[in-house]
């Protein structure tokens, strides 16, 4: 088990806040009034902790399965900024050729997808998990939802497969206290989502600390679990977002959470606690700092003039269906489709009399 | 029909399958031919091995690549899509296509457009199969067909084949189309039999088929309403009326040319389906030829079910449901105007 964190791997999970932080205030900052960005977003300040320190721990193989809040987590899982910026201008360059915007963001590439339906790529990632087992891979599948999309109950028909067929899924419930603008207490008996997990099984963990050390330790513990047991675990976050539920616009002027707990969550703020505590344990500190900076506003930079520069796509019906077969089929036939026409070949009968 | 297998006795000794054996081979070559093709769903490995078409392959294949769920529809769902998703052929298996109703947002927000909404860089290679249509005192619950509303949905294919061979083929194709596929199974069809060919072959699931010729008059059918209007097409036969039957086997990526040139032929249509007239593949059958400007010597026919959910009591099930008589006489009737 790892005591120790590395100091490499602290400014890594450093950079990574930082690049989702600072990634979601540029967003912000130019989606008006330049009005380029045309699709609903949920952006994820203040949740950085979660998908910055999850980075460290999944290789490409590794897949996650994404709530609609996913920036962080498609960045945390290497995706190109360049690509995600330009799925969100529509543009045929994007992650998804233009189609899906930041609600549905995913990257076959990568192995990562999301989905804005509540709760279905939980369930997905079971399924993918059984593909790692069926393949005799080593790798897991990572699915994260929020508390709102604990209450389907497509998720606990999930964790009872998971749990009875023993897959490798890593649960992670990002846990901000809002269904949108409705709070947990109107909408659950107990605000704790692992509670409802337990019974089924599966070890879970809880975390209230936004450190993100601790949450290190305790990530690489249960991910070498997961991979050595082939058993799911369900960790959980307390977290809170910044921003409105939805779009570049705030929305707090709908009063539907206390100044008071939005100032005291403000003053947990991940980012700048973290960055207090690294200024006194590494050199030169504010210097790396400063460079991680420069790097991060070109990366950005970057990415926003490809968005601009890249074409709009053409197609989109021609998406809807594949039309194509496994190679399997070619093994029967030289040119399948033309001969999968010529089906009268085979020559059925009638099959017999109507039954009725 | 030269190929009918009650024609067919003295000339050779040709294979005889059930629909349900049928099923059963396509799915035991498609294990033999891909690894990746697996089957689950409820008490899909034992018991009744849904109507017999999934017997013996616990044994043969082991529980890899066959096994039993819990009740959760939902989850299963997308479990085959998740699997799908990393490389497999899932074959999800619904004992009554009632219990898809459960899945409505597995298909609609996930299924149907995984393929478009990463602008065709991933794909959804799964089978769902289910038992459709009416049985002994079935019900509102356990009768339905509901295809015409999976046929709404761009993205899902929707399979409902008429004969064992057809089943085979089908089948086959479903499972190794890398589309996702409805395959429904109406439930009157496992005991029928015919030839059925032993090697594997695979049919075109975007192209219906003509499965009697005839100048007089046009029937579009589907699944088991396809013998019933074969039968109905031998008795007007009898008064010397020929149908044109098409098979449509594929209810929503149908190509629609046999079915135009048909009717250019006959300038008559009738639709028989099993389920519902509302919202209807019959109706869009008919919208099309219509669309597209084919002139007709009478208005064009849908039977189909009437707009009412299916009642249990054997009386009534005979009033709710069409007989091949519907069909003679409805044809009947359009060849006098």
């Amino acid at each position: 088990m790892i005591k120790n964190i590395k100091n490499s791997d602290k400014l890594k999970i450093f950079y990574t806040l930082k690049l989702i932080r600072e990634t979601q205030n540029q967003i912000i900052d130019r989606y008006h009034p330049a009005d380029k960005m045309k699709c609903p977003m949920h952006f994820c300040i203040g949740q950085e902790v979660m998908p910055s320190v999850l980075s460290l721990f999944l290789k490409k193989e590794d897949s996650i399965y994404s709530h609609h809040r996913s920036h962080g987590f498609y960045l945390a899982k290497g995706g190109s900024l360049k690509k995600m910026i330009a799925e969100f201008y529509g543009k045929v360059t994007g992650t998804n050729g233009g189609l899906a915007g930041s609600q549905e963001l995913s990257n076959t590439d990568i192995n990562f997808y999301s989905g804005t339906i509540l709760s279905g790529a939980l369930s997905m990632a079971v399924g993918d998990a059984y593909a790692k087992i069926y393949q005799k891979k080593n790798s897991i599948s990572v699915t994260v939802i929020g508390d709102g999309g604990m209450e389907e109950g497509i998720v606990y028909e999930s964790l009872n497969l998971a749990s009875k067929m023993q897959l490798p899924v890593l649960f992670i419930c990002e846990n901000n206290g809002y269904s949108t603008h409705t709070h947990l207490r109107e909408r659950v008996i107990n605000p704790k989502a692992f509670i409802k997990v337990k019974p089924f099984g599966i070890k879970c963990t809880y975390i209230e600390s936004q450190d993100p050390e601790k949450l290190y330790l305790k990530l690489s513990k249960i991910i070498n679990e997961i991979k050595k047991t082939k058993k799911p675990q369900f960790i959980e976050i307390q977290t809170y977002r910044f921003n409105g539920h939805v779009g570049p616009e705030g929305d707090d002027h709908f009063n539907y959470r206390p100044k008071k707990e939005i100032d005291f969550w403000k003053k947990k703020d991940p980012i700048i606690m973290y960055r207090n505590n690294l200024n006194k344990k590494i050199n030169n500190f504010k210097k790396i700092e400063k460079k991680f900076d420069l790097k991060i506003k070109k990366i950005i930079d970057d990415a926003f003039i490809f968005a601009e520069k890249s074409k709009f796509p053409k197609d989109f019906k021609k998406y809807n269906y594949n039309n194509t077969y496994s190679s399997v089929v070619k093994k029967f036939y030289k040119n399948d489709i033309k001969l999968l026409k010529d089906q009268e070949k085979h020559k059925p009968g009638q099959g017999g009399k109507s039954p009725y | 029909m030269e190929n009918h297998p009650t024609n067919m006795k003295k000339k050779n000794k040709k294979r005889i399958l059930t629909f349900a054996d049928a099923i059963k081979e396509a799915q035991t070559q498609a294990f033999k031919l891909d690894k990746n093709v697996f089957i689950f769903g409820q008490a899909v490995d034992k018991t009744g091995h849904v109507f017999h078409t999934t017997e013996g392959l616990l044994k043969k294949f082991g529980k890899k690549r066959i096994f039993d769920t819990p009740n959760s529809e939902q989850a299963e769902t997308m479990f085959a899509a998740g699997a799908a998703n990393n490389g497999l052929r899932p074959v999800l298996i619904h004992h009554r296509v009632d219990f898809m109703a459960y899945t409505f947002d597995e298909l609609v927000n996930w299924i149907s457009l995984w393929s478009f909404k990463s602008a065709g860089k991933s794909s959804m290679p799964l089978v769902i199969r289910a038992i459709i249509g009416r049985g002994w005192g079935q019900g509102p619950q356990h009768a339905k067909t509901l295809h015409s509303m999976f046929s709404y949905l761009p993205g899902l294919k929707v399979i409902m084949p008429s004969s064992p061979s057809e089943a085979k083929g089908l089948l086959l194709s479903s499972i190794m189309s890398n589309d996702p596929v409805i395959f429904l199974e109406y439930r009157a069809l496992y005991n029928t039999k015919e030839h059925v060919p032993e090697k594997p072959y695979f049919i075109d699931l975007n192209e219906p088929r003509k499965r009697m010729s005839g100048k007089d008059i046009t029937i579009v059918s589907m699944g088991a309403s396809v013998l019933t209007s074969i039968q109905a097409a031998e008795n007007l036969k009898k008064k010397s009326i020929n149908v044109d039957l098409i098979d449509l086997r594929s209810l929503s990526t149908f190509n629609v040319s046999k079915i135009f040139s048909s009717v250019k032929k006959t300038k008559r249509i009738v639709v028989v389906e099993d389920g519902w007239s509302n919202g209807s593949i019959s109706s869009e059958i008919i919208t099309r030829v219509v669309e597209n400007g084919i002139r007709l010597k009478a208005p064009p026919q849908r039977i189909c079910w009437p707009n009412s959910h299916v009642p249990m009591a054997h009386v009534l099930e005979k009033e709710f449901y069409f007989d091949h008589n519907d069909i003679s006489n409805t044809c009947i009737k359009l060849m006098k105007s």
